[in-house]
């Protein structure tokens, strides 16, 4: 009897031994990918600090003189355009899919948006290099181009030659990959909506456009923020499908028909050129960078969430 | 025949699928009294006081059979339902105040008639959150979000917001089973008050509730309308054999 109890004690320790390991493990990983890149940058680090790195626009292999500013420059300037365009679109997505949508047709709609989220991204840059860019180019840009040029200022966006293979059109495939984010987790949200809440909208004598604008949407404003942290930094971290159609200029571009690049694109490209240790060091500290911008948009969304959880 | 605001006429509700749950109803509701609707659950007593506000339009395949005539015409054909719903207010079981502050609550069916004058939007919030009881706890934080009132405050802020648009009647639907025992005695002093300026409907599975506040009561079984009188002669004389095993609780 007592053998019994202490054996399933034992076991019960046992279990908690593993169950911890494998939780330690993620943490231990993450430091340890922390502290790698650290260990690799620190020639870089010594050589240009940090203001230095990531202020300088200058990415010289020849000369060994590297900054970040020109790639940190793409990397948000994509993203941040992409969430522009994608934000709306997959809002509107999700308002129609929970709220307008006939019955039959939601799963189509529903699926639909799950398989472009299932693409993967290798051929989302395929499509786009052989596709989609020729056609930004030949068609698409022109005609922005003659619209929008002779206007001042804006004008200064839709300076160059239109090739396709420019911020723009990274910047549409971008959102196209994010959207299925947003507009699933957004639509999550908008079907949590108490129904009674909605009547009572209704009941007062609310117009369906109306209950959406000001009941839907409002409930639904923390998961709409944490889908757009969770498609931001996706987009901060695509890699495959921005290699193809940016190009991989390190220059601050000023027009959207300019070539550019990521960090993550660069990364990619420039791993199997960098035959200098400060060449290779200032690749793993832009790397450094990307996972530290990562890491600050979670802590800025989970403070947020917290904040919003109490009050 | 001026002392009732609407009359139900032989009314038939199905809901998708022709399932049957208002079963020829005919019914008046007094002007400026309070109406209670009761019986078993599941005897469609929601289903029916949903009609009057067609709340039933927001889902597909339903159908009304008959009539419910308010100002001159029957309700049911009518198109403009919204302008409708502002007419007719609904309270819920369970409080539903909108995500947005106290004073956007109350202002949000204004609002939407184009009240826009902010003078005018502060003199009607005020005026409602007064006539629901509301005012003391609430003035010095219009500002703050609903959501932070109790859920008695929250039911009254609800009333509230149903008044602001002034409308002729008023449904309630269980409207005190979410509450505790002193904010449900507050909401039904407030229904008893209220009778001056609205005609009330109210939808309750509590018998006591009903025969405090009421003046009529209706006692509906498996979607048929029993028995309809003065609530005292229901409570004490009930003419049909079910109403009187129902309300001295043989079943239910």
């Amino acid at each position: 009897m007592a053998s019994t109890i202490k054996r399933e004690q034992n076991l019960d320790k046992l279990f908690s031994i593993i169950t911890f390991s494998a939780a330690f493990l993620v943490l231990a990983i993450i430091v340890s990918i922390f502290i790698s890149l650290f260990r690799e940058s620190l020639t870089a680090i010594d050589a240009f600090g940090f203001f230095g790195f990531v202020s300088s626009t200058a990415w010289d292999p020849v000369r060994e003189n590297f900054g970040a500013a020109t790639t940190l420059y793409g990397t948000l300037i994509t993203t941040l355009l992409a969430l522009a365009m994608a934000v709306p679109v997959a809002l509107g997505i999700a308002v129609f899919i929970t709220e307008l949508c006939p019955k039959v047709l939601k799963p189509i709609f529903g699926t639909a948006i799950e398989l472009l989220a299932a693409i993967p991204s290798i051929i989302y840059g395929m499509w786009g290099l052989f596709t989609f860019a020729p056609l930004m180019g030949e068609y698409v840009e022109p005609l922005l181009q003659r619209v929008f040029e002779p206007i001042p200022i804006i004008g200064q966006l839709f300076t160059g030659v239109p090739l396709g293979i420019d911020i723009l059109t990274t910047s549409i495939i971008l959102s196209i990959m994010i959207t299925p984010f947003i507009s699933s987790i957004v639509h999550d949200t908008f079907a949590l909506t108490p129904v009674q809440l909605k009547e009572s909208a209704y009941g007062i004598g609310a117009t369906r456009w109306e209950v959406i604008k000001d009941v839907v949407v409002p409930h639904a404003k923390t998961g709409i923020f944490g889908s757009i942290i969770i498609a931001m930094g996706r987009a901060l971290g695509e890699t495959m499908a921005v290699a193809f159609v940016l190009g991989n200029k390190h220059e601050i571009a000023t027009s959207l028909f300019d070539a550019s690049a990521t960090i993550t694109v660069t990364l990619a490209n420039e791993f199997t050129e960098a035959d200098t240790d400060l060449y290779l060091s200032s690749l793993f500290y832009l790397a450094l960078i990307l996972l530290g911008m990562n890491f600050l948009l979670l802590a800025i969304a989970k403070t947020f969430l917290a904040r919003k959880a109490k009050s | 025949m001026s002392d009732q605001i609407m009359s139900v006429k032989n009314l038939n509700f199905y809901y998708q699928g022709d399932v049957h749950a208002v079963k020829n109803i005919s019914l008046d509701i007094k002007k400026n009294q309070v109406t209670a609707l009761i019986g078993p659950s599941g005897c469609g007593k929601t289903t029916f006081l949903r009609c009057f506000n067609r709340m039933h339009d927001l889902y597909p395949g339903h159908r009304y059979e008959g009539e419910i005539l308010f100002e001159g015409g029957n309700l049911l054909e009518r198109k403009d339902i919204t302008e409708l719903r502002s007419r007719i207010g609904m309270v819920f079981q369970k409080p539903t105040p909108f995500p947005m502050s106290i004073f956007d609550n109350i202002a949000y069916g204004l609002k939407l008639k184009g009240i826009k004058n902010r003078a005018e939007l502060t003199d009607r919030v005020e005026q409602a959150l007064k006539q629901a009881a509301l005012w003391d706890e609430a003035k010095d934080r219009l500002k703050q979000s609903a959501n932070g009132l109790s859920g008695g405050q929250q039911q009254r802020l609800v009333l509230a917001r149903a008044l602001a648009v002034e409308p002729d009647v008023l449904l309630f639907d269980e409207p005190t089973s979410a509450l505790d025992p002193i904010s449900t005695s507050k909401i039904e002093e407030l229904m008893v008050k209220l009778k001056q300026e609205v005609s009330i409907l109210i939808v309750t599975h509590n018998m006591q509730q009903a025969a405090r506040i009421s003046d009529q009561t209706a006692f509906m079984y498996m979607g048929e309308l029993i028995e309809c009188d003065q609530t005292d002669m229901m409570f004490t004389n009930p003419k049909e054999k079910l109403t009187e095993e129902y309300i001295t609780g043989r079943f239910g």
